[in-house]
């Protein structure tokens, strides 16, 4: 037993040693090899001054994507603020939510998909957040139609229990689907197949014909409804289009949602600011202009 | 136990106060009286612009009613917004006046103060003369360096809660009654009598652009700063969350001076100015009766053979030398380790007796 015991503690110092060695080779020859690499390559500053001039405008996918992936820290001393770092933003994020993982329409339109309707599209984005795309853009019929909505995940798309109680409003880390039935059974309106299709469909992309693209795309939005779920649909108090309390909203911020302030808002949008909000994406058929701006007529 | 007793249950009672006030929802205390986070409390308010930029629209009302703006409400600063529903706020203005009213002057509160500095400072668009600059672009404007700057009070009179010193708030107490007078007062305070940022923060924040390449190659600039200064003792030590080391403020800006006024080297009223630079390192707090051949030594020596070579080649001696004595040592460690682990291993083959 004593014999084992001394082994095992001349292979733990062994291993010790084994660290130690690897750790003064990274400080001191793999430092200088490092150095002598980089001073190969072209890292080095040259002062070409004026000839050089500021590429202005260019935007690569490196500055606009990727640098836009910087975090930074700021060490307060009572607390570490960690947040994502957007160049020239100036308040402060302070929490984090990953990208939404399931859904299969972010891949090709992205966390901001909204951009056609210059008015609303920070609006829309704001409830993209917390809801799927088919929850707006699907319009069920009656035979599919279930009035079950539920959370998912957004790291691993599994439906979770709601994330609302208890946590400020539009944080969540989950987004809300409908449900649908199918040969008589109930199930997520995004299934494995369409998930499956989509991403089949982005892998080979770039080997599809033109007409192979037309008839995928085809498929994929086949569900897709012209004119998606309008605001007043679920801001309202009678009889909302999202169960928002078997969604978890506690009565409070049911209330809140169906409030005067928040229908009175959009209404006020609707009427005044924003007369296409109801039917994003056309054009209103003749400009509305307030009475004190018409053109006197003489 | 004499202290404890001194208190009393009025103590915990304090206690419980302040803890209710500190977990207060922000809405309570922060000033958004135009009621502008009905819409902008969600973080997924955003877009992406006709130029391609992502603008997040969201403001974090915990975090943003203990910044230093957490006083001044959204259309102090967002002036062009008047009504709600508003079209897409222009950019702001960091020198408009704001509804804060300074109490010594009794004046409109403005920044405009370090605009005047920084015009006259190495940051400058332009020349002395007053012209542009060459890539004056590269110059930085307030968020370039700022985001909303956080309260950070003093964090070494811990007591119960981190950062603030619950006696001193007793001590205020005694004459003012308004709690959120008193901690905005205390936090105000106490951030200002020591760095607003750490020295790793600052650094990194100079290093955003004084360690890219093309804008030093552009403004021909002899080192990467920030890179330089972090391979220093007090870089080093910057990067451990070291608060007393220097940082790039404590050596470039004049003492008394706002951190806006840094100055060229040639500029005679620069801290590096050659004549100003044995007061940089000899100050009480760093390294009193310093010479200034002290303050000469190149702080911001790179590690490179065409630029530096004497400190090249010294500092690969000493690595070499470093790594040839350890290197070894821990292989001969090794051997004696394996020769007590298999006492009687041996390539030859035994002598048959």
């Amino acid at each position: 037993m004593k014999c084992f015991l001394t082994k095992l503690y001349i292979l733990a110092f062994m291993g010790l040693v084994i660290f130690f060695s690897t750790l003064i080779w990274k400080l001191t020859f793999a430092h200088l090899i490092h150095e002598y690499h980089a001073r190969k390559g072209d890292v080095s500053i040259q002062h070409t001054g004026e000839a050089e001039k500021k590429d202005q405008g260019k935007q690569t996918f490196d500055t606009m994507i990727l640098e836009s992936e910087d975090r930074v820290k700021h060490y307060l001393g009572y607390r570490v603020l960690e947040e994502q770092r957007i160049e020239g933003h100036f308040h402060h994020i302070g929490f984090d939510i990953g990208p939404d993982n399931r859904s299969y329409c972010r891949p090709c339109h992205g966390d901001m998909p909204h951009d056609k309707v210059k008015d609303i599209r920070a609006f829309l984005n704001m409830h993209a957040f917390f809801i799927a795309c088919q929850t707006c853009h699907v319009k069920l019929g009656e035979d599919e139609k279930t009035n079950v909505y539920k959370w998912y995940d957004r790291k691993t798309g599994d439906i979770v229990a709601s994330p609302v109680n208890g946590a400020p409003p539009g944080t969540y880390n989950a987004k809300i689907i409908p449900f649908i039935r199918e040969n008589g059974q109930l199930v997520r309106i995004d299934s494995e197949d369409k998930i499956q299709f989509a991403t089949d469909y982005k892998t080979n992309e770039k080997v599809l014909s033109e007409g192979q693209k037309s008839k995928a795309k085809k498929l994929i939005h086949k569900i897709i409804s012209k004119t998606p779920v309008t605001c007043e649909s679920c801001h309202t108090k009678n009889n909302p289009t999202l169960p928002l309390a078997e969604l978890g909203y506690p009565q409070t911020r049911v209330d809140s949602i169906t409030s005067t302030e928040v229908v009175g808002m959009i209404k006020n949008y609707t009427e005044f600011h924003m007369p296409k909000m109801l039917s994003p994406g056309e054009k209103p058929a003749t400009p509305q202009l307030q009475p004190e701006l018409l053109p006197i007529q003489h | 136990m004499r202290l404890k007793s001194r208190f009393g249950p009025f103590g915990y009672i304090g206690i419980f106060v302040l803890l209710t006030i500190y977990f207060m929802p922000a809405s309570v205390l922060a000033a958004d009286v135009g009621n502008c986070l009905l819409c902008h409390k969600y973080p997924g308010l955003s877009r992406v612009d006709e130029n391609g930029e992502m603008r997040l629209l969201f403001v974090n009302e915990d975090i943003f009613s203990k910044s230093v703006h957490g006083k001044v409400k959204c259309e102090g600063c967002h002036v062009d917004i008047t009504k709600i529903p508003h079209e897409p706020a222009k950019p702001v203005d960091c020198l408009v006046l704001c509804h804060i009213i300074e109490p010594t002057s009794e004046q409109k509160f403005t920044h405009k103060s370090v605009a005047t500095s920084l015009d006259d400072s190495v940051h400058s668009k332009k020349d002395k003369d007053g012209k542009e600059k060459p890539f004056s672009e590269d110059m930085p404007t307030c968020k370039d360096c700022h985001d909303n700057p956080m309260f950070r009070p003093l964090a070494f009179v811990k007591k119960v809660r981190p950062g603030v010193a619950e006696d001193a708030l007793g001590r205020c107490r005694v004459c003012h009654t308004q709690e959120e007078f008193i901690n905005r007062f205390y936090n105000h305070i106490t951030t200002r009598l020591h760095k607003s940022r750490s020295p790793l923060n600052i650094a990194e924040s100079c290093a955003r652009c004084h360690d890219d390449p093309k804008l030093v190659a552009r403004h021909n600039l002899s080192t990467s700063a920030g890179g330089s200064y972090g391979q220093t003792f007090h870089g080093k030590a910057a990067n451990l969350l070291d608060e007393s080391v220097p940082d790039c403020l404590d050596c470039h800006v004049p003492k008394g001076k706002s951190v806006h006024q840094m100055y060229e080297n040639k500029d005679p009223r620069a801290t590096t100015y050659k004549e100003n630079r044995g007061q940089i390192c000899n100050s009480v707090d760093c390294h009193p009766g310093a010479s200034t051949d002290f303050a000469n030594y190149k702080v911001h020596a790179e590690f490179n053979m065409k630029q530096n070579p004497v400190i090249y080649w010294f500092t690969t001696f000493f690595i070499i030398l470093t790594g040839g004595t350890l290197l070894p040592l821990m292989a001969i460690l090794f051997l004696d380790l394996l020769r007590r682990l298999f006492p009687n291993a041996s390539f030859r083959r035994r002598k048959e007796k």
